[in-house]
């Protein structure tokens, strides 16, 4: 089937295997290759994109079924040369480590962000909820996002005794 | 490597730095193995056992090999090569018999995967399902079927291991001390208790993933995902009986790996598929549930302890069994045992010590390395050991455990006298104590109890580990300056998420007195280009490397003075340098710069003087020594890190939920050379062991199938789960042959989290668990008094925390 | 995803109804996709055609009118929690939307396909059950209302037989307003499936309680009268209930959790 989607602003149109689900068209179809997959049944979220201004499970959702759509991922995020604020917030708060998760993760913050401009904790954690990260322990990840919005939560540091 | 410096007079040792992979992993630009595609790649997929033992009958895959796409079928009946890490006890595709649930049988390459997939299922097996031996102490009965009749036939690594052929025991490792007879003669009180674990996932976010091409002329190159380059390319140059030079193998990002890359895994079986398809790169990623039952876990462990104890609460004696659970295969489970054996009391002193570590092989998918390396397990055990005994005994269990604790001039159980320098196991337990007001509810804390009537207990758990490694492990570090004056540094330890790569350009930059933006840690690992490092395991990366770095700067700088004497003419002794160039100290104006050193000087005339500068580092591990086979004395320990946790709970009562309300963490690193890296390693891993005591396990029915081998019935914490309040702190014992004193600590978060958890639901409930993980149910039955369910093995006869207090008070 | 299948996605309900006429058993229902699509991944189901009930004129459509709310088979689970008149109307059914998996699926899970898979988990089926939902089947031959209390027919089976579909889930207006909560105990504070859930409602005097996860299918308890002790309603509650032991959880820890958590809900549900 024939689909026509916008990417990351840029439009595009292809030819498309019926089955195949929105995540693996990004990957080998556009060679959008920053959103991962780590289950391929929804349960990890590595595999987030926004389509139509809703984060989603790539992996559960087919390609002809996002036929018109308008999709965010890790690629757009960066403003041209320079890391968007999200980005920059979790450079500073090392939100990162494997990175696995990372593409994910970030496009999860960022449809909160786009809604609710000053999320309190428990709502930056519910909506990473669906978003495993094995490496961080969430923490530095949740303050970097607590630190963007100006929100107190957003601090911590290593002590020395 | 240790200069006595303090952290304020450094520039950036010890200080806020960036990682050096953060804009690549932000952007989706850094690339994964399973991101890559090589041209004209082929797609794999298994067939893989629906049994958990079964005599191969007849494999036929006649049909799948004439399907549309498909260039290679492989067969275990074809291939005759053995895999292991310790004990070669492994086929690349199973042959005659199969040993666990989800091993591979067989294997496809094609064009697409929808092609592999399509063949694989086209393959005919016929199966004679076998009794499979499920229960690690069931195989050790005289009549359990045998996981591996030819153990007899291995070959295995002699000096450290000792399998026992006709038995299903892998490995037993021993270790006396002293008199254990006569130190339980001596004990006022004797406790033993029995504590078990199931075998867990490690769950990297990336799962299993390899490409390899056999090109001719037998030159195999291999893309993976793995921990180790030269470890990868060591066994499989081994496997295969290749000259190291044919086989490159080159890791790029990796998505975690918490040991379970650490050794080799799928590659062999990608480089059979290419082999057979003329050389084509073939390309394998296990999916989730693969990643569950096809790749290795963490053993389960069953542990029985029993002490002796004077009337003053001083442990006398320790008899000490070890029941492991290696699987099908002995991988790294063996050296599991050995280095759980050696460290088996904590960090306690205990005078006369007898250790039995057993490595048992059953129809499970086989266990590895994981995080810790058997600490978090048998620490397990011992910290819930520790809390019954003072229980026992009427002693508050913070005291017992510093009435205890290792302190310089205490012996090891391997004979090692601990120092000053060793670390502060007594300082790490106390401010863990303090940070969670330990002993008594706060005001606040009462309110709270009194609103929700919850019960809030506090608890508290120790932890040690040494790097498990070969006493002989050497790594390299090779330093190369740019043209423009900046320097690339090179080495084949893996940066897989834990950052030690951000602490190595740290400690470059510290040591060159560069600035920190002219120092770049190359990640993508290649075997042909990087000098070499054992592995990437064991928190001994930034301990071995860092010191090698240090030794590749100092090298680095004297080649640069060598070069600036020359030119300046002046003796190298009266030379100095700044991030820029290298000056005659009583004539500064007189300099030469780095950048025109860097790859040859030329000298106005047009002469070339130097050659381009490289620092070179090599370090090995220091003082250590094989363990005696019989009394497991000798020198294991490069360093030990030691640390504790203080947990705060509240727990229901009636339906045994509880809540983490805080953890605090301490830990004794020696120095922290990223303060926000060492947090980072402190909370992850603290949450991973908290997944581990919380719910996480392997669930097999009574044929041995996994029942639960993906994420609907393997949880693992989210952001939800996380305890309300976190704090972590250092105590800085500088380690005096560790990079400016720094020790690992990378896996010792996961350590005694699921005791300190179990030590605070004790306290607030009474509720006495033996088996981790405790889930909701667990606790209530423990409430209860209620038969524990033992569903690891769904209606297994061999109980779970079923061992019979047997406390008595001898006066 | 490996195994390959046509799609297609019809523009009106009209249309849907001829497709799914013309495949019957060959096809499957693409709602949401949450269930459906890790199911064909997994190879549990292999269709030949996916055909997706989002698509046709008015498939998203969510009104309040006379009738009460009602919801095509393309609303999603964070539609109804988007809603400001749902979560003042039903606080019931937006207390069962938030416990149902993580948010990414709540932006695709659908209200209709939770319901239609007829999970014995099922977050969305409990609050249907209570607040006296019927659905609106349709298919070729015309129109069938079936209230949910009569919608499951065993362990993922409804009634809905090849060539129909969950057109329309009302919720009857006289519902409004019916005080409730939901408890769902799991192993982990994040997304999971329930090892039980429990929702009551109260209204006007009137107890209904909906159980997920402790029998074949969600079940609808309304014989808790007002008057009842905690004790007997939660015998009557676990009457009507047969909960088993999987990897979840024991049978008997199934039975005393519902126990406990019907007392709870007997003295928080206003």
């Amino acid at each position: 089937m024939r689909i026509k989607l916008t990417v990351n602003g840029l439009a595009y149109e292809r030819e498309c295997a019926e089955h195949v689900t929105l995540l693996r068209f990004l990957r080998e179809g556009l060679g959008l290759t920053g959103t991962k997959e780590g289950c391929g049944m929804g349960e990890c979220g590595a595999c987030t994109v926004i389509l139509n201004g809703r984060a989603v499970n790539s992996c559960m959702v087919l390609a002809v079924e996002a036929d018109g759509a308008v999709i965010s991922t890790i690629e757009g995020e960066a403003q041209g040369p320079s890391l968007s604020d999200i980005q920059k917030a979790f450079e500073k708060h090392h939100a990162v480590q494997c990175g696995f998760c990372t593409p994910g993760m970030v496009m999860s913050v960022k449809e909160l962000l786009a809604d609710n401009g000053k999320p309190g904790v428990d709502e930056v954690k519910e909506a990473i909820e669906g978003n495993f990260c094995r490496c961080t322990g969430y923490v530095q990840i949740v303050e970097a996002v607590m630190d963007l919005t100006g929100r107190p939560g957003g601090k911590g540091e290593l002590e020395h005794v | 490597m240790f200069d006595d410096i303090k952290t304020a007079d450094m520039t950036y040792v010890g200080k806020k730095a960036g990682r050096p992979d953060m804009v690549e992993k932000l952007t989706g630009e850094a690339v994964f193995v399973s991101d890559m595609e090589l041209p004209g790649m082929l797609h794999a997929q298994l067939k893989k056992s629906p049994h958990a033992r079964a005599r191969i009958k007849r494999i036929d895959a006649s049909k799948a090999a004439a399907m549309p796409g498909v260039r290679a079928v492989v067969t275990g009946e074809e291939l005759d090569y053995h895999i292991g890490l310790y004990i070669v006890d492994k086929f690349i595709l199973a042959k005659g018999e199969v040993r666990h649930y989800g091993e591979a049988v067989a294997a496809v390459a094609a064009e697409t995967l929808e092609q592999a997939r399509a063949a694989v299922e086209a393959i005919e097996v016929e199966y004679e399902p076998l009794p499979p031996v499920l229960h690690h102490m069931d195989a050790l009965k005289p009549d359990a079927p045998l996981v591996h009749p030819e153990l007899g036939t291995y070959s295995y690594i002699e000096a450290v291991f000792t399998p026992k052929p006709g038995t299903n025991i892998a490995n037993h490792t021993k270790l006396r001390k002293g008199d254990v007879d006569k130190g339980f003669e001596a004990s006022e009180y004797i406790v033993e208790r029995e504590y078990s674990c199931p075998s867990v996932q490690h769950v990297p976010m990336e799962t299993h993933v390899a490409i390899v091409q056999w090109a001719r002329g037998d030159r195999v190159s291999i893309w993976t995902s793995a921990q180790s380059p030269f470890t990868v390319r060591n066994l499989f140059c081994h496997a295969f009986g290749l000259p190291h030079i044919n086989v490159r193998v080159q890791i790029p990002y990796v998505g975690g790996g918490f040991g379970g890359k650490a050794g080799i895994g799928i590659e062999p079986l990608c480089a059979v598929l290419s082999r057979k398809a003329g050389g084509k790169p073939v390309k394998f990623q296990a999916s989730r549930e693969e990643e569950f039952s096809l790749l290795p876990c963490r053993s389960a462990l069953t542990y029985r302890i029993k002490t002796g104890v004077s009337a003053d609460g001083r442990i006398q004696a320790q008899h000490m069994t070890m029941y492991w659970d290696s699987g099908a295969y002995a991988d790294y489970a063996v050296n599991v045992t050995r280095a759980s054996g050696f460290s088996a009391s904590g960090p306690y002193e205990i005078p006369n010590a007898w250790v039995d570590a057993y490595t048992i092989y059953t129809n499970k998918p086989y266990g590895t390395a994981y995080r810790g390396f058997g600490h978090v397990e048998f620490h397990w055990a011992v910290e819930r050991h520790m809390e019954l005994i003072a229980q026992a005994i009427g002693m508050d269990p913070l005291e017992f455990r510093l009435r205890n604790a290792l302190r310089p001039g205490s012996k090891t159980m391997t004979g090692e006298t601990i120092l000053p320098s060793t670390g502060n196991v007594v300082k790490c337990i106390e401010e863990a104590a303090r940070m969670i007001g330990y002993g008594s509810l706060s005001a606040d804390e009462l309110r709270r109890q009194e609103k929700t009537g919850w019960k809030i207990g506090k608890g508290v758990a120790a932890l040690q580990k040494a790097p498990a490694m070969p006493s002989f492990t050497a790594t390299a570090v090779v330093l190369k300056m740019n043209e423009d004056g900046s320097v690339l540094v090179n080495l084949a330890l893996t940066d897989y998420g834990q950052g030690t790569y951000a602490s190595i350009r740290q400690i470059v930059a510290e040591r060159l007195g560069f600035p920190i933006e002219k120092v770049k840690v190359a990640f993508e690992n290649d075997t042909d280009r990087d000098p070499y490092d054992w592995q990437t395991v064991a928190s001994k990366g930034l301990l071995l490397s860092g010191n090698a770095a240090i030794l590749a700067a100092e090298d680095m700088l004297r080649n640069a003075y060598a070069v600036a004497a020359e030119a300046l003419r002046a003796n190298p002794r009266d030379l100095g340098h700044d991030g820029d160039r290298v000056f005659v100290k009583h004539h500064p104006a007189s300099s030469v710069a780095f950048s025109a050193m860097a790859v040859g000087l030329a000298m106005p005339n047009g002469n070339g003087i130097g050659g381009p500068i490289i620092g070179v580092g090599r370090y090995i591990a220091q003082g250590l020594s094989n363990l005696d086979k019989n009394t497991g004395e000798g020198s294991p320990a490069i360093d030990w890190t030691y640390g504790a946790h203080g947990m705060i709970v509240e727990v229901n009562e009636a339906t045994g939920e509880y809540r983490v309300l805080k953890v605090a963490s301490v830990y004794d690193v020696g120095r922290a050379i990223n303060p926000d890296i060492v947090r980072g390693q402190a909370i992850g891993g603290m949450i991973q062991g908290l997944g581990t005591a919380v719910c996480e396990g392997y669930i097999y029915d009574q044929q041995g199938r996994l029942l639960n081998p993906s994420f609907t019935d393997n949880k693992i914490p989210t952001a939800k789960d996380l305890p309300m309040e976190i704090e972590c702190a250092v105590v800085e014992t500088p380690q005096i042959d560790g990079p400016y004193g720094a020790r690992g600590v990378g896996e010792h978060s996961m350590i005694s989290v699921a005791p300190a958890l179990g030590n605070a639901i004790q306290k607030a409930t009474g509720a006495e668990i033996m088996h981790m993980p405790m889930r909701f149910e667990d606790v209530w039955r423990a409430l209860t008094k209620k038969e524990p369910i033992d569903n690891w093995i769904t209606k297994s006869p061999i109980g779970s925390c079923r061992s019979a207090p047997e406390a008595r008070n001898r006066g | 995803m490996v195994y390959e299948f046509r799609y297609l996605a019809p523009r009106t309900a009209t249309e849907l109804a001829t497709v799914l006429d013309d495949i019957k058993a060959d096809g499957r229902i693409l709602a949401g996709g949450t269930d459906l699509i890790p199911n064909i991944r997994n190879g549990v189901f292999k269709p030949r055609i996916v055909v997706d009930v989002k698509k046709f004129q008015g498939a998203d459509r969510m009104a309040f009118g006379s009738e009460g709310l009602s919801m095509g088979p393309a609303v999603t689970i964070n539609d109804v929690l988007r809603s400001k008149d749902a979560r003042e109307r039903y606080p019931s059914l937006c207390a069962c939307a938030h416990e149902l998996a993580s948010h990414q699926v709540r932006n695709r899970a659908t209200v209709a396909g939770n319901v239609v898979n007829a999970s014995p988990c099922s977050d969305m089926a409990p609050a249907l059950l209570c607040l006296g939902a019927r659905a609106v089947i349709r298919s070729a031959t015309g129109e069938r209302v079936v209230p949910f209390a009569n919608f499951f027919a065993g362990v993922k089976k409804t009634v809905l037989v090849p060539g129909e579909f969950l057109a329309t889930i009302i919720i009857p207006a006289e519902s409004a307003g019916a005080a409730g909560r939901y408890l769902k105990l799991k192993r982990i504070a994040g997304h999971d499936l329930g090892i039980v859930g429990v929702l009551m409602t109260r209204k006007d005097g009137e107890l209904r309680f909906g159980v997920s996860s402790a029998a074949p299918t969600p079940v609808l308890v309304d014989t808790v009268g007002a008057k009842d002790d905690p004790d007997e309603a939660a015998r009557k509650v676990l009457a009507s209930v047969s909960p088993i032991s999987d990897v979840r959880g024991t049978k008997e820890y199934r039975e005393h959790m519902i126990g406990v958590y019907v007392r709870r809900l007997l003295s928080e549900v206003e």
